[in-house]
């Protein structure tokens, strides 16, 4: 809602009072502001001026040479407007002045004749389109004065932003109501109390749907004379940003952005047998076109404007094309009606299309107001339009609620605000904004909000109004008594955040990623028809295709991000991602969110670290694997003996992540279930992403790792006895898995061996084609004694002698 | 003996004084100190005296060695310090080089707030709860007294799955959820991820917002200025001006917008706040009866307040952070400021 001091000052007198302490005072009342702006500030340079002679120029036909007096001085200007003539006033722009569109105005020889400046027209000032002349200002005007302040043009716009619930203050009379109030200086109205005394013979009102259409008032208007409105009228809308039309269309706007009640102008020669009809559509009704020219899509549901014939407009929302008044128009019929809001809404949505009527409609316009804004729009059709008007006209108020009256308690409204009111108080309070208050009992009050206060309907609105009035500021500042209890929180929420803290820990940044992201994805990555990631829930009004669908994976999201770093020059990316991820489970309800723990890597394994101390070299599958140790070494679900442990198992290629490189993935499998997977990204997968460098992934489900039980922290003794360490190089097939052989070591079950480790792997010299060496260290221990050479030895053989049969291993030569 | 062991001590102490490098302080030590050194010599000779002047002569032997060895120990740390003053300053660590440590990853911003908002919270005695992204129309808007076809819905730009199912557009279904499951006095904070389709320099299609309420007898709007003051206070970290505007929610009455002092330019206008001097961070209100009604309180009997606020909002106004987009492009640069 927008409106200007100046405007504002008609209804409530704002002296003494600047625009910023204004604001102030509405911002406090609920009534936000969004903006206040001087206007015309690029016209501020220009002055009045007289022209004290004119004579033609010696060497051109169409040009004057005009004597201008300008305070004390006297210029020559060459003028090519028609009407520049001795004793106009007009507008100047002397050298130095700019004019909107960056025009620079320089003293300069027209035809070899000295001018000083120049005389404008509205269009050069863009105040108007019209171009037939310089601006002629009233006779009276001295010159020599700022342009904007005689003219009244120095004024400042207000933008309130209005919530729902106020649409009274969706006028500027609301405005003036709710700083009269809190001026306490009186509201002055234009019109009140206007009602339709007799029924016009000239026409008449049928309202066949009364639900939809509680009140519908409206009057004749003849003998008018369509053209442009004077300055003040096309001012106040050009403040405001409305684009003057003419004086028939411009009064229906502005007197709705003083009352907020929206009107149209009908052509009555144009409606058929004289007649208002308001109903809905009829069976064959299927289109009706719109005063914009496009021709709208009718449903029963709707409500229309019909003369004898036709539909001649949108109910509440814009008239049609047929009955719009045009250039010939000499007679008006003047609507001012009260529409139903859900039915306007239900309407102006279906078609797309909103108005500042609809938007007024919807929020609700005070019944009880609409013959006061009829009649003022008739008064100023009458004084500036040329129009005379019949007493009489009708007013079909079907839907006349009775008074609205509410109790109040003081007590109630006091613990509620934290304040102690009492009945003067909150009378004075109520009755500044106009809802009047009795005394019912000591701690009762009977309450009648006035008609245009569509939101007050029960006692929390009235406490709501009080704590309004009374001023946010002025209530204190208190801590609640509560009893105490303990505040328990969300386990999944703690263990996410644990994790999340752990992970930044070994190198990993956290992302986090839209959770709408392309279908096309899914495609990227290669996901099989039946893959679970495929059943996704699509938006019905996505922003664009690439945020069309609830993601099922993070990983694109990811993918997306090392692109994004890669491409910033990044040389190392580790990131990961707690989040959701969202799978359908039907159109009927709502999906399964799950919340799963991504990670990306790439680039250099030490990431940032110094490169003096760590080298660089490139991520592989294992630092991926370690991401996923660490991970479940913090969860505490890979330990040996607990009741869950977690292990990797390399899938069957059918089982495999369709867009990991083959070879070099794994599962992580609590029993048969997989519970996540990682591995090395393919090349060809990462390519739909612009990405050419190695990317390793893992992707976990980590609603199923909360669910698992992890193992307890529970104490064992320090051991008292020494260990005694043994290294031992193999060598085997290259096939061999590593992890296996140790696998095989832990399980042999001989009490003394307590820990076993791979710390080389290697091929190449010295070990023959088809080989490796593969170096274990075994920790030796008991429990009871100190270990002897020959204990040891005992166990070793074992070893030896369990890898030699399991894996053709032979220990490698020293 | 005893004769033996004061000079032995005498030529200790004289051999060390001499001691100037660190190869003779080995010599020293073998000769006097070690295992085949002259102390443990003179020591093994004890068996031979009398038992009468044994315990003495042990326990003169044993004190002497002591005294050697604590004077040993100190001329041999003063032979290091001096060495090391002395030596070319090549042969020292450059210790303008970089700390050997592997660098660390950062938390995204937003997690760092929204966890500083959560605790500042719990610290107030608030439980933490978290609910689905894709909600029911019935918990997004009917439950929070906003049936359709109420303007209010312009409020929300909102991302439809079904005519009944949308994504969230605030936290604020947490509200109805909790209530409908659970009886007065609550306290609860509920963040989480909400969708608005909307997207510009300030606006991002999804953000965080963080919902929170309390219900209790007796609950006034004075107290929902205490609770709102407290946690500005503490996640700013100090006194700023704080201002309660009137707004409207249809879920509360009276509603409040809260504003601080611009955090920029401290009051006195600047391009961030709008020249206002304010910045919006949170919105909030009493908790409206009809609320209350839905999920079978009685609001004859109990009052409370809730409020959300946005977490991106307070992560730019504390970090400074200009433009909205940098938080889901996850470019580590940014992320590595936090």
């Amino acid at each position: 809602m927008k409106f200007t001091l100046d405007w504002l000052n008609q209804y409530v007198d704002i002296d003494g009072f600047t625009a910023e302490q204004l604001a102030g005072h509405l911002t406090m009342l609920g009534l936000e502001v969004d903006a206040v702006a001087p206007l015309h500030q690029e016209l501020a340079a220009l002055k009045t001026a007289t022209i004290v002679s004119a004579q033609p120029h010696p060497d051109a036909d169409k040009l004057t040479l005009c004597q201008v007096a300008v305070g004390d001085e006297t210029l020559q200007i060459v003028c090519g407007a028609p009407n520049a003539r001795a004793g106009l006033n007009t507008v100047i722009a002397l050298p130095g002045t700019t004019l909107p569109g960056d025009f620079k105005i320089k003293k300069s020889k027209v035809r070899g004749v000295e001018s000083c400046g120049m005389l404008c027209s509205e269009r050069e000032l863009a105040l108007s389109d019209s171009h037939t002349g310089i601006m002629e200002l009233p006779e009276g005007t001295d010159h020599g004065q700022s342009f904007i302040s005689a003219m009244g043009l120095d004024d400042t716009m207000i933008e309130v932003d209005l919530t729902p619930n106020r649409p009274d203050c969706a006028s500027v009379i609301g405005i003036a109501r709710e700083i009269a109030g809190k001026l306490q200086r009186p509201l002055r109205l234009p019109v009140q109390d206007a009602r339709v005394d007799c029924a016009s013979r000239k026409f008449s009102v049928d309202v066949e749907s009364p639900e939809l259409c509680p009140r519908y008032a409206a009057r004749l208007i003849e003998g008018i004379r369509i053209g442009p409105s004077p300055m003040w009228l096309r001012n106040r809308l050009t403040a405001i940003g409305l684009r003057p039309i003419n004086n028939v269309v411009d009064i229906t706007n502005f007197v709705m952005m003083e009352y907020g009640q929206p009107l149209h102008a009908f052509d009555f020669d144009n409606l058929k047998g004289g007649r208002i009809i308001v109903r809905q559509p009829k069976a064959g009704e299927k289109t009706f076109t719109t005063l914009d020219g496009i021709e709208r899509q009718l449903s029963p549901d709707m409500l229309l404007i019909c003369d004898g014939e036709k539909p001649v407009a949108l109910a509440g929302i814009m008239g049609g094309m047929n009955s719009e008044v045009t250039d010939d128009t000499t007679t008006v019929l003047l609507e001012s009606a009260c529409f139903n809001p859900v039915s306007i809404r239900k309407t102006a949505r279906k078609l797309k299309l909103a108005t500042d009527a609809s938007y007024r409609f919807e929020r609700g316009v005070d019944p009880d107001g609409v013959c006061n804004a009829m009649d003022r729009a008739v008064q100023l059709f009458c004084e500036i339009a040329g129009g005379t008007a019949e007493n009489c006209g009708h007013d079909v108020y079907m839907g006349k609620l009775p008074l609205k009256s509410l109790t109040l308690r003081i007590s109630r409204a006091s613990s509620l605000i934290g304040v102690d009111l009492d009945a003067d108080r909150i009378t004075a309070l109520l009755e500044s904004i106009g809802i009047r208050c009795k005394q019912k009992d000591a701690d009762t009050l009977w309450v009648n909000p006035p008609s245009f206060r569509v939101d007050i309907e029960r006692e929390a609105d009235l406490v709501e109004e009080i704590a309004r009035l009374y001023g946010y500021d002025n209530i204190p500042v208190t801590l609640p008594q509560v009893s105490l209890s303990y505040p328990e929180q969300d386990q999944g929420r703690l263990k996410r955040s644990a994790i999340a803290r752990s992970l930044t820990g070994i190198g990993f940044s956290e992302a986090i990623n839209y959770s709408f992201t392309s279908d096309t994805y899914l495609d990227l990555l290669q996901l099989a028809e039946k893959d679970s990631r495929r059943r996704f829930v699509r938006l019905l009004n996505p922003l664009s295709e690439e945020q069309g669908i609830m993601r099922t994976s993070l990983l694109p999201g990811l993918l997306e991000n090392v692109d994004r770093n890669i491409r910033f020059q990044m040389t190392a990316v580790r990131l990961f991602e707690i989040g959701k991820v969202f799978i359908s489970t039907g159109d009927a309800s709502q999906p399964a969110e799950i919340t799963r723990l991504a990670g990306v890597l790439a680039g250099n394994r030490y990431g940032y670290s110094p490169p003096l101390h760590f080298r660089e070299e490139d991520v592989d599958i294992l630092d991926a694997k370690g991401a996923v140790e660490h991970i479940l070494g913090q969860m505490r679900l890979n330990l040996a003996a607990s009741p869950v442990c977690l292990e990797f198992q390399i899938p069957a290629p059918a089982e495999s992540e369709p867009f990991a490189a083959v070879g070099e993935t794994m599962q992580i499998r609590h029993q048969e279930t997989v519970v996540g997977t990682l591995g090395r990204i393919r090349p060809e997968v990462l390519r739909g992403f612009g990405i050419k460098h190695n990317v390793c992934f893992f992707d976990l489900d980590f609603d199923a790792l909360c669910n698992l039980a992890a193992a307890p922290k529970s104490f064992t003794a320090l051991p008292v006895y020494p260990s005694v360490k043994r290294d031992m190089a193999f060598v085997v097939p290259a096939a061999v898995a590593a992890g296996e052989m140790v696998g095989t070591i832990r399980t042999s079950r001989d009490p003394l061996i307590e820990d076993v480790c791979v710390f080389d792997v290697y091929q190449g010299k010295n070990i023959k084609s088809g080989f490796k060496s593969v170096a274990i260290s075994v920790t030796f221990r008991s429990a009871t004694k100190t270990l002897t050479e020959k204990n040891v030895e005992k166990s070793n053989r074992k070893i030896v002698d369990l890898l030699a049969e399991q894996f053709g291993a032979s220990l490698r030569d020293a | 003996m005893e004769h033996e062991l004061q000079s032995l001590d005498r030529e200790a102490r004289q051999q060390l004084a001499g001691i100037t490098e660190i190869s003779q302080l080995e010599d020293f030590r073998i000769r006097f100190l070690g295992r085949k050194g002259q102390f443990s010599t003179i020591l093994r000779q004890l068996g031979t005296v009398s038992d009468t002047d044994r315990p003495r002569l042990g326990q003169m032997a044993n004190s002497i060695k002591k005294e050697i060895e604590e004077l040993f120990e100190s001329r041999q740390e003063a032979i290091r310090q001096a060495a090391a003053t002395a030596a070319e300053p090549a042969s020292l660590p450059d210790l303008s080089l970089p700390g050997r440590v592997q660098a660390a990853g950062r938390l995204h911003p937003v997690t760092q707030i929204m966890q500083e908002i959560c605790t500042i919270f719990e610290n107030l005695g608030f439980s933490v709860a978290e609910g689905p992204d894709v909600e029911l129309d019935y918990y997004n808007f009917e439950a929070l007294n906003i049936p359709p076809h109420h303007p209010a819905r312009d409020m929300h730009d909102t991302f439809y799955v079904s005519d009944s199912i949308l994504l969230r557009t605030h936290t604020s279904p947490m509200q109805a959820r909790i209530m409908e499951n659970s009886q007065p006095p609550l306290r609860v904070i509920a963040p989480g991820k909400v969708y608005r389709c909307d997207s510009d320099i300030t606006h991002t299609p999804m953000f965080h917002q963080v919902e929170g309420f309390l219900v209790d007898r007796n609950v006034s709007f004075a107290d929902l200025k205490g609770v709102l003051t407290v946690f500005t206070q503490k996640m700013f970290e100090r006194d700023l001006p704080l201002r309660f505007r009137p707004s409207f929610f249809p879920f509360t009455e009276p509603s409040a917008e809260v504003d601080i002092a611009c955090v920029i330019c401290g009051g006195t206008g600047c391009r961030v706040c709008k020249k206002s001097g304010w910045l919006e961070i949170l919105g909030s209100g009493m908790i409206d009866p009809e609320v209350f009604r839905m999920v079978g309180y009685d609001p004859e009997v109990f009052s409370g307040f809730a409020f959300g606020l946005g977490v991106e909002r307070i992560a730019m106004l504390k970090y400074g952070i200009d433009d909205i987009r940098l938080y889901y492009e996850n470019d580590q640069r940014f992320l590595s400021q936090f």
